[in-house]
């Protein structure tokens, strides 16, 4: 059987079974058992353990639980909610305004990890309950952390960028340097869709009424929540810019600052560890099965041939170089929809990047692109890790139609930076050519 | 029946208990990666142990939640059609999808126990500057994966008990498994 | 005529200059010395089986080939450590290579191997170096340092007085790069270039950790013995012709490298001062004798190597 077909095939029963309802997990984990069997025979079945094993030996994920359980702490605690309360009080004037605080939380975290999935289960804990309560939109609070929480890759530590840079040989310093003006470009521009949004249709994300926007000695003593998230901060970023930790190192930081901030606010006791434990465990298990099965997935796609198949479709692509760059980032987009972004690499760069730099494009411009285009793909129905990850979190009356429909000006917002980016390649440029 | 509701009850309740105990281990990974942090860091002495200890302690807490998980309805589907139809139609779908399911899990239940096997036949260890023992991590591949098989079962009985109106399993006696999923 | 296609999962990322030089080169090899009866299909580093994995997948012969380090096969190989190197017992690539080749070290992994289900045939010896942020000057620079490492050179440098820690290699930059480490190795010159450690890290120390067979080709046996016998033949031809070809290569491109980091980063190379060097050699010769208890085989091949290292005049 021909790739072409195999792929449709494979891909047609995964839809199916994903919209029967049975879980991700299993789908993606059983349609490479099934399809490995058929082009490969019984024994193949080995690499779905040894998938599985290698998983478990990837030491980056290891941030996955901590990241996870500094959240649980925080928002158990309570320090969360008082963040949001002073946000509320500084910006709440501003409609819109705590989407945009959001989103800026979500930098942040984006500094502290190399990863996506963290940081959207995070975020979600925190800062969609705290959204909700103040009368925000559902679909604009699913969308904000759903974009938000995929900076991971795409603001510097990044593990996608140091596995580009592994891939293409660039630098990764470059790299690094080149997702800076990006990923400030696509925060500029989701903040703007809010703003503009919520001011067009005020009941989406509402401002507080004058009356309860507080003096300024109640703004000043609500300043005082902001204190403890801070110290996390400084202590996760401070201990990986100042060299003391790894960007997976630091996510103990982070668990180490959440339990200052329980103590600070009298809350840190064995009940609290425990049911932070446990719905960290749920989470991180959520998350990691998931990858289990997405890794043995993308290994399975790839021994039937997945990688010969682009190289003959992207050959015969019209258009001109930048015909063959805009099919590349749809190919990338497609696959962002069912593979996970290690899979995708692997499958394509290996195509894609000679190609690129025969037709004279910078391979830095390329990597940047491409990663927007994996977090893209984190966040694009059917199949984006991140809204799996957020429907792990929600509680239960948010529907997976809720989080798909969600995400769709999101998507076009990042897909307006995507076009930016590829009409004035300077942004990307811009800074690794002046760093280095 | 009565034995059946009681293997039901038994497997979930082993699978909830496992799930508690193992859901600790964040917090030994948090210190064994702090107290490297600090060693380093403070007394310039890193040691050779506490980062792989935290990746085996990592790979037995990730591989040992499928069965909780299950338990707790926690592994995500999405619900788009799925919830458009009633419950004795939802239970039937999940008896057929479940094919898929024992096919993913059998497949990984026997090659890791193959796996296992081979690696406790030689007490393989990780040959690292440290050297640990490895087995008992590659062990809890066939062992999360065979609470997963068993909490698999459970959940297939239910069905379809659901489906086919039988006794032994009366869903409105577990609250917890509504199929919209747990608040965390 | 019947023709086979093989499955070979790399142990190098698409970038790393072995995917080509070495994979590439046996792929073209193969392919044309047999007029199209054995194609290789590549698949880069991690993409059916991970690096750790991939001994395993050949010995089961679910790969038909694959390439892999010594220390990956630990467990199944108890010559492995002495094949991904001794600190500090060879001083020239030659001196491995003749040792492998010459003296019957090859064979003996051959055997052992064959155990397993797997034909063994290294596809180079080369050095092992590293390169640190600060040179080293004095026996105190060495022990103050914070080494990036892995495997057996992780336990010796730590002996040695270092401080050696594991650090994956997609957090190597960004650890050197903020202090974390002060100094790393991988592979050598053409190593650290391709991690791009050059930009961040100016000092390229002299001489080797160790030079060894760090790089292995394995085959299934299972996927040999369905060849033709002639095809059987060519696979083993080809695989010693690339064990003299890309081991000469390599040690071309080592210096080509080495000489473009000089020329383009500023990088100098930082040769050990004769004190530190003969502290290094103290404390991996008294590791040398760990390996040596592994098994029969392990303690002939490290009497062999004594006795060669002395007729070098080494020990
Ligand atoms: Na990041
Ligand atoms: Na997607």
């Amino acid at each position: 059987m021909s790739t072409e077909i195999l792929t449709l095939l494979f891909f047609g029963s995964l839809l199916l079974f994903v919209f029967l309802g049975l879980p991700l997990a299993f789908v993606l984990g059983g349609v490479s058992v099934v399809f490995l069997y058929f082009t490969w025979g019984f024994d193949s079945f080995y690499m779905v353990a040894s998938q599985i094993w290698s998983t478990m030996g990837s030491f980056t994920l290891v941030a996955i639980p901590l990241f996870v359980y500094m959240a649980m702490i925080l928002e158990r605690t309570g320090v969360a909610k008082d963040l949001y309360r002073a946000m509320h009080l500084w910006f709440g004037g501003l409609r819109g305004g705590l989407a945009i605080g959001t989103l800026a939380i979500c930098a942040i975290f984006a500094a502290m990890v190399g990863i996506s999935g963290a940081a959207v289960v995070a975020m979600g804990t925190i800062a969609l309950p705290a959204m909700l309560a103040r009368g925000y939109d559902r679909s604009m609070c699913l969308g904000v952390i759903n974009t938000g929480g995929g900076w991971g890759i795409l603001i510097p530590p990044s593990i996608m960028m140091i596995l580009y840079a592994l891939i293409s040989g660039v630098s990764v310093g470059k790299m690094f340097a080149a997702g800076i003006l990006p990923g400030i470009l696509l925060m500029v521009l989701t903040a703007a869709y809010i703003l503009i949004r919520s001011n067009l249709q005020p009941h989406l994300a509402p401002a507080l009424p004058p009356e309860e926007r507080g003096t300024l000695r109640e703004k000043l003593i609500s300043l005082r929540s902001v204190a403890l998230p801070i110290l996390i901060v400084v202590m996760v970023l401070g201990s990986i810019m100042g060299g003391i930790t790894t960007p997976t190192e630091a996510a103990a930081m982070g668990v180490l600052g959440s339990l200052i901030a329980a103590a600070v606010y009298r809350k840190l006791d064995y009940a609290l560890l425990k049911e932070a434990s446990i719905r960290t465990f749920k989470l991180s298990g959520m998350i990691m099965w998931i990858l289990f099965a997405a890794h043995a997935f993308s290994a399975a796609y790839q021994s039937m041939g997945a990688q010969s198949m682009i190289e003959g479709f992207i050959t015969q692509i019209p258009g001109g170089p930048w015909g063959i760059i805009i099919a590349m980032m749809l190919i990338t987009f497609i696959l962002g929809m069912v593979l996970d972004p290690v899979g995708i690499m692997l499958i394509t760069l290996p195509v894609f990047l000679p190609i690129v730099e025969s037709l004279g494009f910078d391979p830095i411009w390329f990597g940047i692109l491409f990663v927007i285009n994996m977090e893209i793909g984190y966040m694009t129905p059917p199949f984006g890790f991140n809204l799996f990850y957020l429907k792990g979190i929600v509680p239960p009356e948010i529907t997976m139609k809720d989080i798909y429909k969600s995400v769709i000006p999101f998507v076009i917002v990042e897909i307006i930076g995507l076009v930016l980016l590829m009409i004035f390649p300077e942004i990307v440029t811009y800074l690794p050519e002046l760093l280095f | 029946m009565r034995a059946i509701s009681a293997f039901m009850k038994g497997v979930t309740r082993m699978n909830k208990a496992i799930g508690v105990a193992v859901s600790f281990l964040v917090f030994a990974m948090f210190l064994f990666i702090l107290l490297e942090v600090f060693l380093r860091y403070a007394f310039n002495a890193p040691t050779v142990w506490t980062n792989e200890l935290t990746q085996l302690l990592f790979g037995a807490y990730a591989v040992l939640s499928g069965g909780y998980l299950l338990a707790h309805r926690g592994h995500v589907n999405v619900d788009l059609i799925y919830s458009l139809f009633g419950p004795r139609m939802q239970a039937a779908i999940d008896v057929f999808t479940s094919i898929l399911f024992f096919i993913f899990t059998l497949a990984l239940l026997y090659f890791g126990v193959d796996m296992a096997q081979e690696s406790i036949s030689n007490w393989e260890t990780s040959y690292s500057a440290w050297n640990p023992p490895i087995w008992p991590v590659k062990a809890c591949i066939p062992i999360g994966t065979a609470l997963l098989v068993l909490q698999g079962i459970v959940k297939l009985l239910e069905d379809i008990a659901i489906a086919c109106n039988l006794s032994y399993y009366r869903p409105e006696d577990h609250p917890e498994h509504d199929p919209k999923g747990e608040q965390l | 005529q019947e023709t086979f296609t093989w499955k070979v999962q790399s142990h190098w990322p698409g970038a790393s200059s072995s995917y080509k030089d070495s994979l590439g080169r046996l792929k073209e090899q193969l392919e044309e010395r047999s007029d199209g009866r054995l194609k290789l299909q590549l698949f880069e580093a991690g993409s059916l089986f991970k690096a750790q994995e991939t001994f395993n997948a050949v010995s089961r012969g679910i790969l038909e080939m694959g390439t892999i380090s010594p220390s990956y096969a630990s467990d199944k190989m108890t010559l492995a450590g002495i094949a991904s190197g001794l600190p500090f017992a060879f001083r020239n690539v030659w001196e491995a290579a003749y040792f492998h080749q010459a003296l019957g070290f090859e064979e003996m992994l051959r055997e052992e191997a064959a155990q397993h289900g797997v034909y063994w045939a290294t596809d180079k010896v080369y050095p092992t170096e590293m390169v640190v942020k600060e040179p080293i000057e004095s026996l105190e620079d060495f022990k103050s340092l914070k080494i990036r490492s892995s495997g057996a050179l992780q336990k010796f440098l730590t002996e040695a007085g270092a401080a050696a820690s594991y650090i994956p290699g997609g957090e190597l930059y960004t650890a050197l790069d903020s202090g974390i480490v002060d100094g790393a190795h991988w592979g050598a010159a053409q190593g650290a270039y391709s991690m791009a450690l050059y930009e961040i890290a100016k000092y390229h120390v002299q001489p080797a950790l160790n030079i060894a067979g760090t790089d292995v080709i394995i085959v299934s046996q299972k996927a040999m013995d369905k060849l033709p016998a002639d095809l059987q033949q060519l696979v083993k031809d080809v695989l010693q012709e690339q064990f003299w070809y890309r081991t000469n290569e390599y040690l071309y491109k080592e210096r080509i490298t080495l000489a473009k980091a000089i020329a383009e980063e500023g990088v100098e190379v930082n040769t050990l001062p004769q004190d530190v060097q003969d502290h290094l050699v103290q404390v991996g010769q008294a590791m040398w004798d760990e390996e040596g208890k592994r098994s029969d085989k392990a303690a002939e091949a490290l009497s062999m190597l004594k006795s060669f290292l002395s007729d070098l005049g080494y020990l």
